[in-house]
């Protein structure tokens, strides 16, 4: 008897797999009762759909109609919601709380476009207008303007994030992608507010992505940003130690030799 | 011979009533301890001399850019020698200075004798002649002046004095007097009054003095807009009291507050379709409150954490504020944009003042 070698087996095995997994899929869809809804869908979008019914669905609803307490309706929030939500691995998120945050992704960014292509497919919504990561090229300095006009009062001036209410807060724009930044803008994740195109335009919108990926570039002048959350934690900082190594001296210089 | 010591300890007796009890030198002179001591504090002043001469090397020859790197003088993001030059040149004169500083200090801690010197305290006034002699003298200071014998020089005088008083209470008195709400009421109108721009309502604009459509704001979207006064200084300083947050609510919270704003009459009727504008100065201290939380829909100030609620007529809900922010009518001109129909409804923006009526 023959026994095929280890990396034969693997293959054979995830072929079995595939299969099995087209198998099913296919009298899926063909016994399913909403077959319609996949009818004329993309291949990726078909990839996505398979992911969302795996990972999606208990809150979002099998069409994506959202389920009451538990998510809300992805009909109409477009590709670029989705692609920013799991992306960041905000989504699936890990419970209800004041604000869900960014934590290692559960999909790659293959994946995630996959979940978004068939998303966008259920009803359309925005979606980011250049392929890949990397956005075309803006202006920095117009992008420090629009950034200082529009972003600063919550994110702060270096993009260092800041408190809101109840718990929530503006996140650090640090690990953003260029193609984050642009679907966080076009669509307003969470509490942020949406910057349509009639309001940012899509050149804008580059602007300010030139502007934040130069800042986040930069190294923090002495070597310890502290956050990058500016005044406040520098004040705290430099009053704490400054205090005590004043104090001490102080103490020492007045104390008898 | 007396010692140099010796004469200064008469010398301070007799004169000043300082009598040094105690002196005593902290190591025996020429030992084995004085010396180690001696070349410790040389050590410290050496460190710091060489820091002072490494501020100097740092500040002269540190590569303070890129330069000559493909980009010319251009300032370049990221990890690079010029970004040390600052925190080196705090860093060397800074030790420089702590080390001299140390290096004083140690000086008179450990190297001076221990002394203890003691003083008499004065008791009681001075003696009557002296006191005598004082008051003698400033009277007859004020003799040499004469004013008594030059009543000119006296009325002269009047001048300057009542001037300089009229002008000390010109600035406080003038304050009290000036009347805020005359000829225009200046805390009841801003750069929305029609009165201020021919009749007309005011559009609104962006800050680089576009006018703005309804359809410019997304849903869940926010925008920071100006009165397109006459004067074409909206956005400036000289109508600093009037920005406005210009929100595009969601339909179901849009239609919460058109259900709400029958709590606050003055509102009823000041939406256009789901847009709602409110005055951006806060009503606290004038902060700009501007942080949008589209989900809550809750209105944030930066400076004392005062929030709003948009969807009940801007009503503090946290923080220092107690007063709602105005909210600006809206409507739309014959062009399509969008304008601010009255100011604020007579309702006026930011901090309190004597006269404000409740709102």
């Amino acid at each position: 008897m023959v026994f095929p070698s280890r990396t034969k087996r693997k293959i054979l095995a995830a072929a079995r797999m595939v299969a099995a997994l087209a198998l099913a899929g296919g009298i899926y869809t063909l016994i399913a009762p909403g077959a319609q809804a996949s009818q004329g869908l993309s291949a990726a979008a078909e990839e996505g759909k398979a992911l969302y019914e795996t990972s999606c669905i208990s809150c979002h609803g099998n069409n994506g109609q959202g389920v009451s307490g538990r998510g809300p309706s992805l009909i109409g929030v477009g590709s670029a919601a989705v692609e920013f939500q799991v992306e960041t691995g905000r989504m699936p998120a890990a419970k209800q709380e004041a604000q869900i945050e960014r934590k290692p992704p559960a999909f790659d960014s293959d994946q995630a476009r996959q979940i978004a292509e068939y998303v966008q497919s259920l009803g359309g919504g925005p979606q980011v207008p250049f392929p890949g990561n990397d956005a075309p090229e803006g202006n920095i300095s117009e992008g420090g303007q629009l950034f200082r006009v529009n972003c600063s009062s919550c994110h702060a001036f270096s993009a260092g994030g800041g408190a809101l209410s109840s718990g929530k807060y503006a996140p650090p724009m640090t690990g953003s992608t260029d193609r984050q930044l642009y679907a966080a803008m076009l669509t307003g994740p969470q509490n942020m507010p949406v910057f349509g195109d009639n309001q940012l335009t899509p050149q804008q919108k580059f602007d300010i992505i030139a502007y934040v990926q130069n800042m986040k570039s930069d190294v923090d002048p002495g070597g310890w940003g502290l956050g990058r959350f500016g005044p406040v934690t520098e004040g705290i900082a430099i009053f704490l130690f400054g205090m005590v190594v004043l104090i001490f001296t102080a103490l020492w210089i007045a104390g008898k030799s | 011979m007396t010692t140099r010591f010796e004469e200064v300890r008469r010398g301070a007796l007799e004169k000043d009533g300082v009598e040094i009890v105690h002196y005593e030198p902290q190591f025996p002179p020429g030992s084995k301890s004085e010396r180690r001591m001696v070349r410790v504090v040389s050590l410290i002043f050496l460190l710091s001399g060489l820091f002072a001469f490494a501020f100097v090397a740092v500040y002269i020859w540190w590569p303070f850019t890129d330069f000559p790197s493909v980009k010319g003088w251009e300032y370049e993001p990221g990890s690079s020698w010029m970004k040390g030059y600052t925190p080196v040149l705090g860093l060397t004169l800074g030790l420089a200075l702590c080390l001299l500083a140390l290096g004083v200090l140690t000086w008179g801690k450990k190297l001076l004798p221990h002394e203890i010197a003691l003083q008499d305290r004065h008791d009681g006034g001075s003696p009557p002649d002296e006191r005598r002699l004082t008051g003698q003298t400033l009277v007859f200071v004020g003799e040499e002046l004469g004013l008594n014998r030059r009543p000119l020089l006296k009325v002269a005088l009047l001048a300057p004095i009542g001037g300089v008083a009229l002008a000390a209470a010109a600035v406080p008195v003038g304050m009290l007097i000036k009347n805020p709400h005359k000829p225009n009421d200046l805390l009841f109108e801003t750069g929305w009054s029609p009165a201020l721009n021919g009749g007309n309502p005011v559009r609104l604009m962006h800050e680089d003095g576009k006018p703005i459509r309804p359809e410019d704001v997304s849903v869940g979207g926010q925008i920071t807009a100006f009165p397109m006064t006459k004067d074409g200084l909206g956005a400036t300083n000289k109508h600093a009291d009037s920005p406005i947050l210009l929100i595009h609510l969601r339909q179901d919270d849009a239609e919460l507050l058109r259900a709400n704003t029958v709590h606050q009459p003055k509102n009823i009727g000041g939406m256009y379709g789901n847009l709602v504008a409110y005055s951006k100065i806060c009503t606290h201290a004038g902060c700009p409150a501007s942080l949008y939380e589209q989900q809550t829909n809750k209105l944030l100030c930066p400076c004392h954490q005062s929030q709003f609620l948009i969807t009940d007529n801007a009503k503090p809900v946290f923080g220092p504020a107690t007063r709602r922010l105005p909210m600006l009518p809206l409507g739309i001109d014959g062009e399509g944009y969008l304008v601010g129909l009255n100011d604020f409804n007579g309702v006026p923006v930011g901090p309190a003042f004597w006269e404000k009526p409740e709102a």
